[in-house]
């Protein structure tokens, strides 16, 4: 199967999230893509657990913004701040300037705010008053949002969904898990050593991209696109940024499996995952609608 | 627009230059083909735009085209069959654009090349050839420096000895694929008429004495024997041939002496066939002229003495018997090397020894002497047979086969050929002529063989196309149309426009296993058989997963079908070697056995 390493990781990340193994491999394949994630679901199913398990195992240095609806812009990129010593602004960097940056309830904040992520997530840098500031490498985004039905919530708008690479959703645990939690066996993410560094996690971004994508497999990946477009299809279709990000984390999948190449189950156990918060309809029309006999 | 689309073009230049190398240029349409093929070179240079590239790749084939109508020799027209797909294949390049490799667009040109195959073939056989475009091709040249064993000049006496020039001097095929007996194979070339009392000289047949063969031209109905000659160039405007038959009268007549001359004296290789006609040969017939008894007086007392005294003889042929049967009681020796001999009557009463030359010159100023008509041919003897591995056997005739040989008048009889060096002692190799090029060099000898082969190849080729002229078209039309001559346009535009519309389904239809590869027509035999066991594919399903239902469905099968999934994601997803490749393709195979016969067991 995959590299010890691997293993490694999403066993200790198991020890904190009881009973979620599927959703803590998604997550893992999401980051080695180099693709920010988007943790959705109701209040208490672990979603903040799981981002802060998944900054301290990578060993990354990480900031926590807990979004609110008066929370500015600036409190995210940082400001000029005048010093009087030297009689010159200088640029104070907000919790932005960090590997990761686990932004809870994201959807609590203002769109004005939100918005402020839009540069950093996709370009990488931050502008301030005209001048722009490199965000450091890797910079990933996890965020958790509540439900949209939830009160006090700003539904995210899309083209900053489609920043997300992509957006899970725990769900309830099942019995066992839940009882192993309530037994106190789950570890607390404070409690976890880094098993990467940045350097560490660089590589494995690297090793993912280099995965080999056959051109069978990209004709896949463009079948299934083709379809989400038809005019018969519910929504908007999905977008050739959308595609690019399916294949990135179909590769960090077959990474993750332990395979130097990836396959059409890579691209379908990653789909739900990259392409539900872009899509009206659901992954599952979406794979039967196209022949997968391949 | 890909680069590769500009190399393509480039080397198809290339391939038409070197067609332009074999081309004569006293024909206009050479100069037409060099124009077309310098102004594409400057049109390649200069191309930036889309439809000025196109402009190039539309310029190189239509000098292929027009280096196809002046030659249809095997390698020139392997060079303009280049040029054509290298053309066709820029083309294709700058319309698909860098979606192909260059083997991939060159793979397609070939395609389109074949799929115009038919309709080049109904055009060859039906369009009746218009004799200014149709010209009779004058075959490439090997350039000017013509060598060869024969000259119009036969002066034996200053010869000291024969170089033995191995050089090839020409091929010929039969049609019946069988060596001529050995007495057949006396090739003429040049009839010696005039003797100044040492030289022997060709005359010069004023060109309005040429005469064409006769009417009895080959009845295009028969399957005549024919022969197929390819001749180096040579400075000699006659031609080899058996002395039988018609030769194309567009290209090549024969005279009054029996020589087989080009309409156009040429430096340049020669390809041509020659019919087999039954009749009598009117050369042969012709009456001899006081030129043939013409022996200068005086210059050989000794020879003349010999033959006046045989003048008593009543028949022409009792004085060649004699002649013979002097020729015989002496101690003549052939040589290749016997030294110069000033006059004839030192050979014959003092050296007695000589070549071919000598017996010829010296027997034939013997029969004039006596008052026979007698003339000094000379040409070829023999040859090699030769076999290639394709193509049709045929006679590799080189330099060191020339020979001279006599011919006498004998009433009732005509012309007949006799070769005195037949009477000399040891006649040595010369006469049967059989082995050439018996190289002791391992290097020297393969090269031989190369040649051979691609001579072989050049023959059965010159055969196709030579044969085919216009007598052939005509008989063809005659056979298929008789008087109805009036349907042929009909016809011929409606097979174009059948197998262009053939064609074109070909060619699409060439297209389409683009995404159709192997492994996914295999898929199908799989999916096929699941069904029969009772296993469908669902909407959306890979094969990995119709494996892993269908093996929990069908236990029995379970570890082959793992198999066939994890072969099939190895052969279709990942990068593989070539070994690997091959590996994985043997156990899917071995598994789809398997799996064969299980699911027939349990049916």
């Amino acid at each position: 199967m995959s590299s010890p390493r691997l293993q490694q990781l999403i066993s200790a990340i198991g020890q904190v999230l009881l009973g979620k193994e599927q959703a803590v491999r998604l997550a893992l394949a999401c980051l080695l893509a180099r693709g920010h994630l988007l943790i959705e679901d109701l209040p208490g199913m672990g979603k903040t657990t799981l981002a802060e398990a998944l900054a301290r195992a990578f060993g990354l240095e990480f900031k926590r913004v807990s979004f609110t609806s008066d929370l500015l812009p600036a409190d995210l990129t940082g400001i000029n701040v005048f010093d009087a010593g030297s009689a010159r602004f200088h640029f104070q960097p907000g919790p932005l300037f960090s590997q990761v940056l686990l932004a809870d309830e994201i959807n609590r904040a203002s769109p004005r705010t939100q918005s402020a992520l839009l540069e950093a997530m996709a370009a990488g840098r931050v502008s301030v008053d005209g001048v722009s500031h490199p965000l450091p490498e890797p910079f990933l985004v996890i965020a958790t949002q509540n439900g949209l039905d939830q009160v006090g919530t700003a539904p995210l708008p899309e083209s900053q969904l489609d920043r997300f690479l992509m957006r899970l959703s725990l769900g309830y645990p099942d019995r066992r898990a839940e009882l192993d939690l309530l037994s106190g066996k789950a570890l607390p993410p404070a409690s976890l050593e880094p098993l990467l560094d940045g350097a560490g996690l660089l590589e494995l971004q690297r090793r993912a991209a280099a995965q080999h994508c056959s051109s069978a497999l990209l004709d896949y990946v463009l079948d299934l696109a083709a379809f989400s477009r038809r005019a018969d299809q519910a929504g908007t279709g999905l977008s050739p940024r959308a595609c690019q990000g399916l294949v990135a984390a179909a590769r960090a999948w077959s990474l993750l499996e332990g395979r130097d190449h990836v396959t059409p189950a890579d691209v379908q156990a990653v789909l739900p995952a990259v392409a539900e918060h872009r899509l009206a309809g659901s992954a599952a029309t979406l794979l039967a609608g196209v022949d997968g006999l391949r | 627009m890909s680069g590769s689309a500009r190399w393509l073009q480039i080397l198809g230049l290339g391939a038409l230059a070197a067609g332009l190398a074999g081309l004569d240029f006293s024909a206009p349409l050479s100069w037409l083909s060099a124009g077309l093929l310098v102004l594409a070179g400057l049109k390649l240079a200069e191309a930036r735009s889309l439809p000025e590239r196109r402009l190039v790749s539309l310029l190189t084939l239509i000098g292929g085209g027009v280096q196809g109508a002046q030659q249809g020799e095997l390698l020139p027209s392997l060079l303009q069959l280049l040029a054509t797909a290298l053309g066709l294949a820029g083309l294709l390049a700058l319309e698909v654009g860098s979606g192909l490799s260059w083997r991939a667009v060159l793979r397609r040109s070939l395609a389109v090349l074949l799929a115009a195959l038919p309709v080049a073939l109904v055009l060859f056989l039906l369009v009746p050839r218009i004799e200014p475009i149709w010209q009779t091709p004058n075959l490439r040249g090997a350039g000017a420096t013509a060598v060869t064993g024969l000259n119009s000049e036969l002066d034996p006496g200053s010869i000291s000895s024969l170089a033995d020039n191995t050089g090839p001097a020409a091929r010929v095929s039969f049609s019946s694929g069988t060596l001529p007996e050995p007495a057949e194979r006396y090739w003429r070339v040049i009839v010696h008429e005039q003797f100044d009392g040492q030289r022997w000289k060709q005359r010069e047949l004023p060109s309005n004495r040429l005469v064409t063969s006769t009417g009895t031209a080959s009845d295009p109905e028969s399957k005549a024997s024919s022969q197929v000659w390819l001749v180096e160039p040579s400075p000699v405007n006659a031609m080899p041939w058996d002395g039988s038959g018609r030769a194309n009268p567009n290209q090549l007549r024969v005279n009054r002496n029996g020589e087989l001359q080009p309409l156009q004296a040429s430096r340049e290789r020669q390809a041509y066939l020659v019919r087999a006609t039954g009749s009598p040969q009117p050369w042969q017939q012709r009456q001899p002229s006081p030129a043939d008894l013409e022996l200068p007086a005086g210059s050989n007392p000794q020879l003349e003495a010999l033959g006046a005294s045989w003048r008593d003889l009543a028949t022409p042929e009792q004085r060649l018997a004699a002649a013979k049967q002097w020729f015989t009681q002496q101690d003549f020796r052939y040589s290749r090397t016997p030294g110069t001999q000033r006059g004839l009557d030192v050979f014959l009463f003092e050296r007695r020894e000589g070549f071919c030359g000598h017996y010829a010159s010296a027997f034939t100023a013997l029969m004039r002497a006596a008052g026979v008509p007698a003339r000094v041919v000379s040409g070829y003897l023999g040859g090699t047979w030769v076999r290639p591995l394709s193509g049709a056997p045929y006679l590799d005739l080189r330099h060191s086969n020339a020979h001279a040989w006599s011919e006498v008048w004998l009433p009732g009889q005509g012309w007949q050929r006799i070769d005195p060096s037949a009477w000399a002692t040891a006649p040595a190799s010369q006469a049967e002529g059989s082995e050439a090029g018996g190289s002791t060099n391992p290097i020297g000898s393969w090269l031989q063989w190369l040649q051979w082969q691609w001579w072989g190849l050049d023959l059965a080729w010159s055969r196709w196309w030579l044969g085919f002229d216009q007598a052939g078209q005509e008989a063809l039309l005659q056979r298929l149309f008789g008087d109805q001559r009036q349907w042929l346009g009909a016809v011929v535009l409606g097979a174009v426009a059948g197998l262009l519309a053939l064609a074109l389904a070909w060619l699409q239809w060439l297209q389409q296993p683009a995404s159709r590869d192997q492994i996914s027509r295999e898929l199908q035999a799989v999916v096929k058989h699941l069904r029969r066991a009772g296993v469908e594919v669902e909407p959306g399903e890979s094969f990995e997963q119709l494996c892993n239902r269908a093996s929990r469905l069908l236990p029995a099968s379970a570890s082959n079908l793992q198999e066939l999934a994890r072969c099939h994601n190895l052969l279709r997803y990942a990068a593989l070697g070539k070994q690997e490749r091959l590996q994985q393709w043997a156990a899917w195979r071995t598994a789809l056995r398997t799996i064969n016969k299980a699911t027939k067991s349990t049916l």
